[in-house]
């Protein structure tokens, strides 16, 4: 008799434990746009994120004006001058008021960067670099034709690319690079993140609606949607973005291009109800659905990335000989790549080392770069990406 | 019939651990006696530590005395050994803000840096100051004595013949005095009532003596170890890399000899190793031992140790003497040894922390 009490209450006091740690399993919501409210006010911020695009978009916009010098642009990259003093670079008054840069968020994530301060400092100089390139390589050539070896105007139908002695367009490479190291990298391996999302006590402040001091929201619940910022940040209607997607020049516009493609034609919406749904779970303190959604975004986005750098390869490939028009695709196609470098696989790592990435590149840059890479090349790294996904590289291409 | 008796005991144990991960709550107790372990601090590792120290601090005391009777380069040579020496000192007890030392704030008093070397040459030259202002942390302590020392002319001769100036070495005792006075209040607490308060306090609270301690010895890894030695210099957080900012500046040879002490004696700390080296007792490693025998966990103890041995040898293999000039020629070396020191944080602060259901009671600043 009282062996069974005390089995009794052993069980019963594991019951408690039980209960105690298993939350509620229901059904959570996903509500139709992304609203979220506390007490009638809206709990949604990510003017941080859209602040950085908006920087971003005047930087590659400056690399395209020849009057523009490479001290403005490296102030555009960083919002600090050389030695660290404010800056007043951009033409929007609010971004000089600004604290926050580009720079400081490329290639910063928690999960990838925090124990790799090495190779952070190695592609925030990278895209340095490719600043001064700009100028220093490109921009006296202005009015020079490009030819092997020399930088210069290239045609591509009715525009006039600028491109490095290699047909490599610096403006492209940046942009296309910021994608995967600035937006990509802060939302799948920063944002969405445990490390991110649970840091301190956010769960125990998140189970009890504990709020940032002065604002309406959770730290999780304002992490989460600093994540959504830099797919959405820029959108007319962030709340319900998909009808107008492709409003900026970044992540967005190529989810925009990637969903255009009848091979993919469901992943905006994949990855819009993925926000919305782990944005209600952490509501609803169901933590678990919370992190299947960032699973499920991590492995859209990273694919939106292979998409496009297969896609670019490819209709590089389909230009040539070269010229001003496969200078261009190949330009994106390489920034592309270099984003390559922040996809997040399903066990949390890259889908591509450094070193895989870097031999990427080489390849497309040996000898001559852009004038002489054969299609044989072009059609080997885009199988060796496309390899990594559940994608072929004939659905990619068109 | 016993079988199951047991089963259900540790069902229910590890159902207590989860527990506590997700909840951040303490909701068990183990049997562990930290008091142990709070014991094996104060007796063998801090208290003879601060001995140390302080015996040192009273070397170069002694020394200044001497050096201003006798100006010569032999004597100056001996002052600026003892100096090296209690800064040596100075990396075994920097982690222990506890009891006195935090209260009267000897670290910052004692090693901020880099110093304001404008602010210490008005100070000399109006020869008014109050060392005790915060104001004048980053004008004195071993970095203002490293400018001092070393700084202020290029060649022995020279230095000497600034520093023997009246105001000069007004400022160099003053300096000394300060660090002496603070240093012996924290040694006579230990001494006095503190060590047993301090072995009294053992149960597991933010106030508990081991939650604090475990707390200070991660927030002194973060902030005194990875980010001032390493991390500021080489620009991880401001993202520009700046020579100037890193320990012993002027100097310049001593940088990496003081980085080895710390990491000496943080592993040191974290092994139970007596400050002596001659015995081990109980500390983060046994405990975390005992816990993880209940879990079943992985082998915490090994995976924080063999990630040491990683940026041991990583320092050895890119860190130079003179780490000022490492920084401003190569970075990418610095933050290579960075890496290393970093990955054993997500170990300890995170892995380690939720084993001792100990909660961070510091908060990293994060952009947004």
């Amino acid at each position: 008799m009282r062996q069974t009490i005390k089995y009794t209450m052993l069980i019963a006091v594991t019951g408690l434990l039980l209960s105690s740690c298993v939350r509620d399993t229901k059904k959570i919501e996903n509500p139709a746009v992304y609203n979220f409210e506390r007490d009638g006010q809206s709990t949604v911020s990510f003017s941080g994120q859209t602040t950085r695009i908006g920087m971003a978009t005047e930087l590659i916009n400056a690399m395209k004006d020849f009057n523009v010098s490479a001290e403005t642009m490296l102030e555009m990259y960083a919002n600090e001058t050389a030695t660290g003093g404010d800056a007043n670079p951009f033409a929007d008054a609010s971004f000089n008021e600004s604290t926050k840069s580009v720079k400081s968020k490329v290639a910063a994530s928690e999960d990838f960067f925090t124990s790799n301060t090495s190779e952070a400092a190695v592609i925030k100089a990278d895209i340095q670099s490719w600043i001064e390139a700009q100028v220093s390589e490109v921009f006296p050539n202005q009015m020079e034709l490009a030819e092997p070896g020399k930088a210069g105007q290239a045609s591509d139908g009715t525009s006039t690319r600028y491109v490095n002695a290699k047909g490599l367009e610096y403006n492209q490479a940046i942009n296309k690079s910021l994608i995967g190291a600035l937006m990509l990298d802060q939302i799948v391996n920063n944002y969405v993140s445990t490390a991110v999302l649970d840091a301190g006590t956010n769960i125990e402040d998140n189970d009890n609606g504990t709020v940032v001091e002065g604002k309406s929201y959770t730290y999780m619940e304002h992490k989460w949607d600093e994540a959504y910022g830099y797919l959405f940040g820029a959108s007319t209607d962030a709340s319900d973005p998909l009808a107008t997607l492709g409003e900026d020049a970044f992540l967005n516009k190529y989810l925009d291009r990637v969903n255009a493609d009848s091979d993919f034609s469901d992943i905006a919406n994949t990855i819009w109800e993925a926000f919305k749904l782990g944005r209600a779970a952490i509501v609803a303190g169901d933590y678990t659905v919370r992190d299947e959604q960032a699973d499920i975004i991590r492995k859209e986005l990273s694919k939106v990335i292979a998409i496009r750098a297969v896609y670019y390869l490819q209709t590089g490939k389909s230009g040539l000989p070269a010229s001003g028009t496969v200078f261009h695709d190949l330009s994106e196609g390489y920034g592309f790549i270099y984003s390559l470098r922040f996809t997040r696989d399903s066990n949390g790592s890259s889908y591509f080392s450094r070193s895989e990435v870097d031999g990427f590149i080489d390849q497309l840059m040996e000898g001559n770069g852009f004038w002489d890479v054969t299609a044989e090349t072009l059609d080997s790294i885009s199988e060796a990406i496309a390899s990594k996904f559940e994608f072929t590289v004939a659905q990619a291409a068109n | 019939m016993k079988g199951i008796h047991y089963t259900i005991s540790i069902l229910t144990i590890v159902l207590f651990f989860s527990c506590c991960e997700t909840e951040k709550k303490r909701m068990f107790t183990d049997e562990f006696d930290r008091s142990e372990v709070l014991t094996f601090w104060a007796d063998d590792i801090i208290i003879p530590a601060y001995e140390q120290y302080v015996s040192d601090l009273q070397s170069l005391s002694d020394q200044v005395t001497i050096f201003y009777d006798d100006s010569s380069l032999e004597q100056f040579d001996l002052l600026k050994d003892n100096w090296l020496s209690a800064y040596k000192s100075w990396q075994h007890v920097s982690m222990f803000a506890i009891g006195q030392a935090e209260t009267n704030e000897i670290r910052k008093y004692t090693n901020i840096y880099p110093s304001d070397t404008e602010l210490i040459e008005s100070n000399i030259s109006s020869g008014v100051y109050n060392l005790m202002l915060p104001s004048n942390f980053d004008a004195q302590g071993f970095p203002a004595l490293d400018y001092l020392f070393f700084g202020v002319a290029d060649d022995a001769a020279s230095v000497i013949a600034i520093i023997t100036e009246d105001a000069y070495q007004q400022y160099i005792i003053d300096i000394v005095s300060n660090l002496t006075s603070l240093s012996e209040a924290v040694l006579n607490d230990w001494k006095g009532a503190y060590r047993a308060e301090f072995i009294a306090n053992s149960g597991s609270s933010a106030t508990a003596s081991f939650d604090k301690m475990a707390n200070d010895f991660m927030f002194y890894y973060e902030k005194f170890f990875r980010a001032g030695k390493l991390g500021i210099p080489a620009g991880v957080f401001s993202g520009s890399a700046n020579g100037q900012s890193v320990e012993a500046v002027y100097s310049r040879n001593y940088s990496k000899l003081l980085f080895d002490e710390a990491f000496k004696s943080v592993q040191q700390f974290f092994n139970g190793v007596s400050f002596d080296g001659s015995t081990e007792g109980p500390s983060l490693d046994v405990y975390l031992d005992y816990v993880q025998g209940l879990t079943e966990g992985t082998d915490l103890k090994k995976a924080i140790n063999d990630q040491w041995a990683i940026a041991a040898s990583a320092a050895e293999e890119h860190l130079q003497d003179d780490l000022k000039a490492l920084v401003d020629d190569d970075f990418i070396a610095v933050l290579t040894v960075y890496d290393e020191i970093q990955k054993a944080i997500v170990l300890l602060k995170v892995d380690m922390m939720k084993q001792f259901c100990v909660q961070i009671d510091y908060v990293d600043a994060d952009g947004d």
